[in-house]
């Protein structure tokens, strides 16, 4: 595979070193367009560093990362963001001091969009997310989970959204505010084609959330395929229950 | 509910209906018109106090744009105006070229060397940034000192006077101009886009990048801007009082600044306005108490920063909402707004 090929994203065989420590060794992942993925693997098996790797917030020791057919590896995150591909934090970063609304408007303003145009397609996602009654309080106001949940729905304000990156998007929220994360990722992959790469802990969800599951364990891709062909991998099951 | 009801209907008699724009443009053209016809009323000596007020407003605005909104905490803001002031002066002593030449000349190297110091240290933030910041300022002064045969060093250096006279009232007017101007460049900028990135970047520069906001480019943007107006103020400043010297460039001058901004209130557009006049007005009717005035200043601060952290302009806001929540607002948590839905 040389990264020109059919998948939307090809990570090709990345190692991430932090000092003396191999965070990823050697992994490789591809990722059709439109494709929901499932990123699974025991805690510091390596998710978020390839996450972190994949949007540019770390720099890959060895290997390439082809996002579309082009090389982003070695880019500056605003410029992937630019791109097309977008991603949320395992602990909420929105923007603590703005508002819900002003939150929203960052993405949108930062590809391009006029304040008009960003503003109504803002407000549209937060009525779609029931958000919109709180637009005008600052983000720090809201729970874990809404905080969660603006995170997610100012993603999808970036027009060029193409690759969504997600870590642990169900980590400690509300059913109800689950069930809206869920619809969101459902409605913006059948409708706009957007591709997803979903990391979580939640099996059942990921079972019946995503089309392919990729697993990692300390820092190496391990197996690949549906829910019930990595569930019986050996492999996996001995990462997962081995010592 | 029905209480909720009553006490909104209450308040909605009880208030003036002015819309909030309205009342912001009445506010705004009576402090216009106080401006204007202050020096009719004051002496030549307080119109000079204000002229250095309306100074000590332009650098604090303009650091509250660096330190308050983009979260950039500079400690060699005061160091531009020295710079704008010192090149003003130099280029228009030992070249010859005309005033106005001098002035611009001034505000042009401000911002090159923003920029080339901007690119050099807007990577790192917080303790570091501030730092490099004041080692720069450092450098600058002591340079100003040493270098005596070029700068006039402590005795500091004759400016050509802008308008031939000593009497301080178009000083008065030329410095509350660029006031206004800065102070509507700097409205008008957080309220674009770049004012989202700004204050995106302060918040959580990591998810700023991540969102797709080139933070490098408008952290140095910011920095560019700010010092750019200090060296504004600097320049204008040397031929306003027709002498400058290396005590523009002491840390005193810093501290002083972010004093201003902090008091008045740190990001917002009328808190460095609000601190720089206040607070210089106090010093001066203070003088006459020689020491004390000192103590007395320090307790304000003190005591603002104890039970108003966000200064003057926290205590307007708890004014306000101490209002509001009298007569119109129930307790209301987000949750709560959602669950109402």
């Amino acid at each position: 595979m040389d990264g020109q090929g059919k998948y939307l994203l090809n990570v090709e065989n990345i190692a991430k070193d932090f000092g003396g420590l191999r965070a990823v060794n050697h992994a490789s992942l591809h990722v059709k367009e439109g494709e929901i993925r499932g990123l699974i693997g025991p805690n510091a098996s390596g998710k978020t560093t390839i996450i972190n790797l994949i949007t540019g917030i770390y720099t890959v020791t060895e290997g390439a990362i082809y996002f579309s057919g082009n090389r982003i590896d070695g880019l500056q995150p605003d410029v992937i963001a630019s791109m097309g591909i977008m991603r949320t934090f395992q602990i909420s970063r929105v923007f603590r001091d703005m508002t819900v609304l002003d939150n929203m408007m960052v993405p949108a303003l930062s590809q391009g969009q006029t304040m008009l145009e960003a503003k109504t397609r803002a407000e549209e996602l937060l009525e779609f997310a029931l958000l919109a009654a709180l637009k005008d309080e600052p983000a720090k106001s809201l729970s874990g989970g809404q905080n969660m949940l603006l995170q997610i729905v100012r993603g999808f304000m970036n027009k060029y959204l193409r690759l969504y990156v997600m870590d642990e998007p169900f980590a400690g929220v509300h059913q109800s505010i689950k069930g809206i994360i869920l619809k969101a990722i459902k409605t913006m992959n059948r409708e706009k084609g957007i591709t997803f790469m979903i990391i979580s802990h939640e099996m059942t969800t990921i079972s019946n959330l995503c089309h392919q599951i990729s697993v990692l364990h300390k820092g190496e891709l391990i197996s690949e395929g549906t829910m019930e062909e990595v569930a019986n991998d050996p492999l996996v099951i001995d990462a997962y229950l081995g010592g | 509910m029905q209480s909720h009801m009553d006490s909104h209907k209450k308040f909605e008699l009880a208030r003036l209906n002015i819309h909030p724009f309205k009342l912001k443009f009445f506010g705004l053209s009576f402090l216009f018109l106080v401006i204007i016809i202050l020096p009719f009323f004051i002496s030549d000596y307080w119109i000079f106090v204000f002229t250095l007020a309306y100074y000590y407003t332009i650098l604090a605005a303009s650091w509250n744009l660096l330190g308050g909104y983009t979260g950039q905490f500079s400690l060699g803001h005061h160091t531009f105006a020295l710079i704008g002031a010192y090149t003003s002066a130099l280029m228009i002593i030992k070249a010859g070229i005309p005033l106005w030449t001098g002035i611009l000349a001034g505000i042009i190297l401000t911002i090159i060397i923003s920029f080339v110091l901007g690119v050099i240290c807007l990577r790192v933030r917080g303790l570091y940034l501030a730092l490099i910041t004041w080692a720069f300022a450092e450098v600058v002064r002591t340079y100003i000192r040493m270098g005596y045969e070029f700068t006039g060093g402590d005795r500091g250096l004759d400016a050509p006077l802008l308008f031939d006279t000593i009497q301080p009232l178009p000083y008065y007017y030329l410095f509350s101009g660029i006031a206004a101007v800065t102070i509507t460049l700097i409205a008008g900028i957080m309220r674009s886009r770049i004012g989202y990135y700004f204050r995106a970047t302060r918040n959580d520069e990591i998810a700023a990048r991540a969102m797709g906001v080139n933070t490098v480019r408008w952290k140095v943007f910011a920095f560019m801007v700010a010092s750019g107006l200090a060296g504004v103020a600097g320049a204008f400043y040397g031929h306003s009082i027709g002498l400058i010297s290396p005590v523009l460039g002491e840390f005193n001058e810093m501290a002083m600044v972010i004093i201003f901004v902090v008091i008045g209130g740190l990001r917002t557009q009328a808190g460095p306005v609000l601190g720089a006049i206040s607070i210089r007005y106090l010093m001066e009717v203070l003088r006459e108490w020689s020491e004390i005035r000192i103590i007395i200043l320090t307790a304000i601060v003190i005591i603002i920063m104890r039970f108003f952290n966000g200064g003057f302009m926290e205590f307007f806001k708890r004014g306000k909402q101490w209002v509001q929540q009298k007569e119109v607002r129930e307790p209301v948590s987000a949750y709560e707004k959602i669950e109402q839905r």
